[in-house]
């Protein structure tokens, strides 16, 4: 069943997680980098993840209903601009509120334009990303300059007002006024074990100092499963990805399936503009998407269009931004943790003859390696490519076997099957 | 053939009196008269353009027809759309299937009749139960739960027989459905209609393969120039006379020469092994001998996937070889690559013509350029010529009488015939010494069947040679000067056909031996 090979990919995540942890625990060991495990680490990954996450499904939902689509970029954008101004007006969860409707309408306008008038999917999303990045300047101008703490670039300071939350006895949580034990965080100051502390660092951070946006971001992952895979309106969705034509003919409205799956596609990428100007941050910023959206496309495709996947991704992009962002000099042991990860892949690699892959891979870690124990101070250039590198290493070694939808950004007309 | 008073009793399924149907400029049905009884397979026959796809539109709800009565089970109906003919219990098994590859058998099946809860949850497991019990009647064994892109040819259109039957249906429109299935998958899907009848269903078989019919169907209902033209039985009529009904003339005739076969020697194949494409197993060909003089068609009888296929593209050099040599016209073909044995005179009529042979999506005139991009004559300096490529595409339609409305419409707006026509035509542009025909008249209409093979005779005359890859023994035995048996990969047999008869050739094709007294 579709839906069971949807959480096998569940179960898959977690088994990677923890051989991965296994490795971070070793690296952590070896190099005394504490931080690369520490419960602030994973917590800022999450934060660095959320928007990476929101786009990847954003981009899940527009290209299960058949529409590729790039404009998720251009959809942040209108996401951060409205966010920052709901949250400037009324607070964050008017901010996000906002955004996720400012969002939907842009992404009906890009099914308008790829359903009703079949202009090719990858021109109207590019169009759209100039049209948001030129209207959110110009709204700028009319609304932000001026403004206290605002101008062309930037809206005033939003006011905060989503909750954050902290699961109580394990991670110090607030039972009534009553501060329970952090449990959790005592495991995880025991630097000398191994995995244990890992294991805790990672599980607190998890549980502590989340804000609810993200929580609500990863509960859209099985919610996004549960529509696609076991509901009549995901089922008749993803038949409009996979075969237009076949639904038609048994009657599935699949242009009005089309707007509607954009309009949650648009919805979830401003979603992820507002989690950048009202949660990550509290102001918007021009170009505070930085190509995430983008980034999240990415996530959509390695993730091989499976919400699951899309989460795994997300995150694997997230760690080695969040560590860079804590401490660069948590950057060099990351390139021990590439070289592991790399040997691993290649062992697979080999295992499945695939020979000539498994040399490249070993080649690689044993390069990472080399440039962790000769290299004392890592160049600031690479630092700031480090998550970029990973990202690319890790998806070359997977080597999954993807598989799109067979009709996303392929012309269809109703009523013209051959 | 007139009336028959027997196959007009018991009930009747479906009715249609004088239906008339029009499109702007055209006639495509006009007073039909077709009576279905029910728990019958009722074929209907006839020419590509007979309008027989137009008659079960019109019966499935897909248009309306301009004058005339559909009666359905003794009530008279009109259909608005296909959906009305669903409820009415009419469902069509088409014959590009309408499936999507990444959805399991089960989804595509509910599709758009999903069974759910109140909240749009999809109970999985009465579609499951239910499908399963469709699948036991049609007797089919795969797993609801397998995705689609896994199954064969055969097993796809038993999935969109279940899926029209899950709706319901109690008289299933098949149209061509044997066009796309090799024999044994032909064999199977009768055996699945037969049970259908058995169960109380009413088959409306359209094809224009008269054995098939001849064999599996009760009742045959004859279509020719938008009309019906008579009702018969299998026991009534044979193939000729059927034949003969539906062209409205005498049958073409594959055989015939009065040229002799040449001296040159045009294809010489000595030797050749290849190997199978699964890693140990034995070889797909085998000291394979060929050799084609000019004038001279061979033909190479055998049951789909004995080497047939391999042969020819060892030939082509799309597929590497063990050993042996293979040349044309006295040179050697080993190392070069398959465009330069083009250049040598090479021309390959494909099996498939929709995989190989064509750019369904493209128009006619890049379709005739395919594979000659290097032909000066087509080309100016490193450009192509649009003008000389459309006139030599225009020179192909006429000559080999290609029905279209001109050189730019895609080649999927082309009926199979009329596409056939054109790949035979584009092969036989470029003058070739040899070509490798395979199934050049399959899924061809009658009068283009002998378009194809005036064409293939006159090339021949002229010097040509062929090798002619078919699994129309008629058109072997009719064709070919000599006809070799290819099974598991061995040439069994050399046949000459003055004295080979179908049965002969089939005993061959299936690795039996004839003792004969020579």
């Amino acid at each position: 069943m579709k839906f069971l090979q949807t959480f096998s990919v569940a179960r898959r995540t977690i088994f990677l997680s923890l051989g991965f942890m296994m490795v971070l625990s070793v690296v952590r060991l070896i190099t005394n980098a504490n931080d690369i495990t520490s419960s602030g680490t994973i917590s800022s990954t999450l934060r660095v993840a959320t928007p990476i996450l929101l786009a990847g499904l954003a981009g899940l939902w527009a290209e299960r209903v058949g529409i590729v689509n790039i404009g998720i970029e251009g959809m942040m954008i209108i996401g951060t601009w409205f966010g920052g101004y709901g949250a400037w007006k009324w607070g964050s969860w008017a901010g996000i509120a906002l955004a996720i409707f400012a969002g939907s309408l842009v992404g009906l306008l890009h099914a308008l334009a790829t359903v009703r008038f079949n202009v090719n999917h990858v021109v109207s999303g590019i169009a759209i990303n100039i049209l948001a990045a030129g209207a959110t300047e110009y709204l700028s101008i009319i609304f932000f300059k001026g403004q206290k703490g605002g101008g062309e670039s930037q809206s005033p300071t939003g006011k905060g007002g989503y909750g954050e939350f902290d699961m109580p006895f394990l991670t110090g949580g607030r039972v009534g006024s009553w501060r329970s034990p952090d449990i959790l965080g005592w495991i995880e100051r025991k630097h000398d074990l191994p995995l244990l502390p890992d294991l805790a660092g990672f599980a607190r951070g998890l549980l502590s100092d989340v804000y609810v946006p993200t929580l609500l971001a990863i509960a859209l992952v099985p919610l996004t499963g549960y529509i696609l895979w076991r509901t009549r309106f995901g089922l008749r969705l993803r038949s409009s990805g996979e075969s237009p034509q076949a639904g038609e003919s048994l009657g599935v409205p699949i242009n009005r399936l089309r707007y509607q799956a954009m309009a949650v596609s648009g919805g979830l990428a401003g979603f992820a503009g507002a989690y950048l100007s009202c949660v990550f941050t509290s102001t918007y910023r021009q170009g505070q998407t930085g190509g995430q959206g983008y980034i999240g496309l990415a996530t959509t495709i390695f993730g091989n269009w499976n919400p699951f996947g899309v989460l795994r991704g997300a995150i694997l992009f997230g760690f080695p931004t969040a560590l860079k962002f804590r401490d660069e000099k948590n950057v060099p042991a990351l390139l021990l943790v590439v070289a592991i990860v790399l040997v691993v892949v290649a062992i697979i690699s080999f295992t499945r003859q695939k020979q000539i892959l498994a040399m490249g891979l070993l080649f690689g870690s044993a390069l990472s390696a080399t440039t962790y124990f000769l290299v004392d101070e890592v160049p600031q250039e690479f630092v700031a490519a480090t998550p970029y590198i990973v990202t690319i290493l890790v998806l070359v070694g997977a080597q999954q076997q993807l598989r799109p939808p067979a009709h996303a950004g392929a012309a269809y007309r109703a009523g013209e099957n051959h | 053939m007139s009336e028959n008073s027997e196959s007009r009793s018991g009930p009747l399924a479906v009715e249609l009196h004088g239906i008339s149907k029009s499109f702007p400029g055209v006639i495509a049905n006009h007073s039909i008269e077709l009576m279905v009884r029910s728990g019958t397979i009722h074929a209907i026959v006839g020419e590509n353009g007979a309008g027989k796809s137009t008659l079960m539109k019109t019966l499935y709800g897909m248009h309306q027809p301009d004058a005339g009565t559909i009666t359905v089970n003794g009530q008279q109906i009109q259909f608005r759309n296909p959906t009305e003919a669903i409820a009415a219990g009419i469902g069509m098994v088409h014959q590009h299937f309408m499936l999507a590859d990444n959805l399991t058998i089960i989804e595509n099946i509910i599709l758009g009749a999903e069974p759910t809860d109140n909240r749009g949850r999809i109970n999985f497991g009465a579609a499951r139960e239910r499908i399963e019990a469709l699948m036991t009647s049609l007797g089919a064994t795969f797993d609801p739960g397998t995705n689609v892109s896994e199954l064969g040819v055969g097993q796809r259109q038993r999935v969109e027989i279940l899926k029209v039957l899950y709706r319901g249906a109690k008289i299933l429109i098949l149209d061509e459905p044997t066009a796309v299935l090799v024999p044994q998958e032909v064999e199977e899907l009768f055996e699945t209609l037969k049970r259908l009848v058995l169960d109380g269903s009413t088959v409306i078989f359209i094809s224009h393969k008269l054995d098939e019919v001849l064999t599996y169907c009760d009742e045959i209902t004859v279509m020719r120039q938008g009309t019906t033209v008579a009702h018969t039985t299998p026991t009534q009529v044979d193939r000729r006379t059927l034949a003969q009904l539906m062209v409205g003339s005498d049958l073409p005739d594959p055989s015939g020469r009065e040229t002799k076969v040449g001296e040159d020697i045009r294809l010489q194949v000595l030797g050749l092994n290849v190997a199978s494409e699964i890693p140990g197993a034995k070889l797909a060909l085998q000291d394979i001998n060929v050799t084609v003089h000019s004038g001279e068609i061979v033909g190479i009888a055998g049951v789909e996937g004995n080497g047939q296929f391999e042969l020819c593209e060892a030939i082509l050099g799309l597929r590497p070889k063990l050993s042996g040599t293979i040349s044309v016209d006295g040179s050697e073909l080993s190392g070069s690559d398959t465009r330069t044995r083009r250049e040598m005179g090479l021309s390959y009529i494909a099996f498939d013509r929709h995989r190989e042979g064509l750019l369904l999506d493209a128009p006619l005139w890049e379709n005739t350029f395919l594979g000659r991009e290097e032909n000066a004559a087509l080309t100016n300096g490193p450009f192509i010529s649009r003008g000389k490529i459309e006139a030599d595409c225009r020179s192909i339609i006429k000559r080999f009488g290609v029905l279209t409305p001109s050189e730019h419409v895609p080649a999927f707006a082309l009926s199979g015939g009329n596409q056939q026509k054109l790949v035979v035509g584009r092969e036989m542009a470029s003058d070739p010494k040899i070509l490798l025909a395979a199934h050049p008249t399959r899924g061809v209409d009658v009068g283009a069947q002998a378009a194809i093979w005036d064409e293939l005779r006159h090339a021949r005359d002229n010097g040509l040679g062929v090798l002619l890859i078919s699994a129309d023994l008629e058109e072997l035995i009719g064709l070919s000067d000599r006809i070799l048996v290819m099974f598991d990969g061995h040439i069994t047999a050399e046949l000459d056909p003055n004295t080979a008869t179908p049965e002969m050739l089939g005993t061959y094709m299936t690795g039996g031996e004839i003792v004969t007294s020579l």
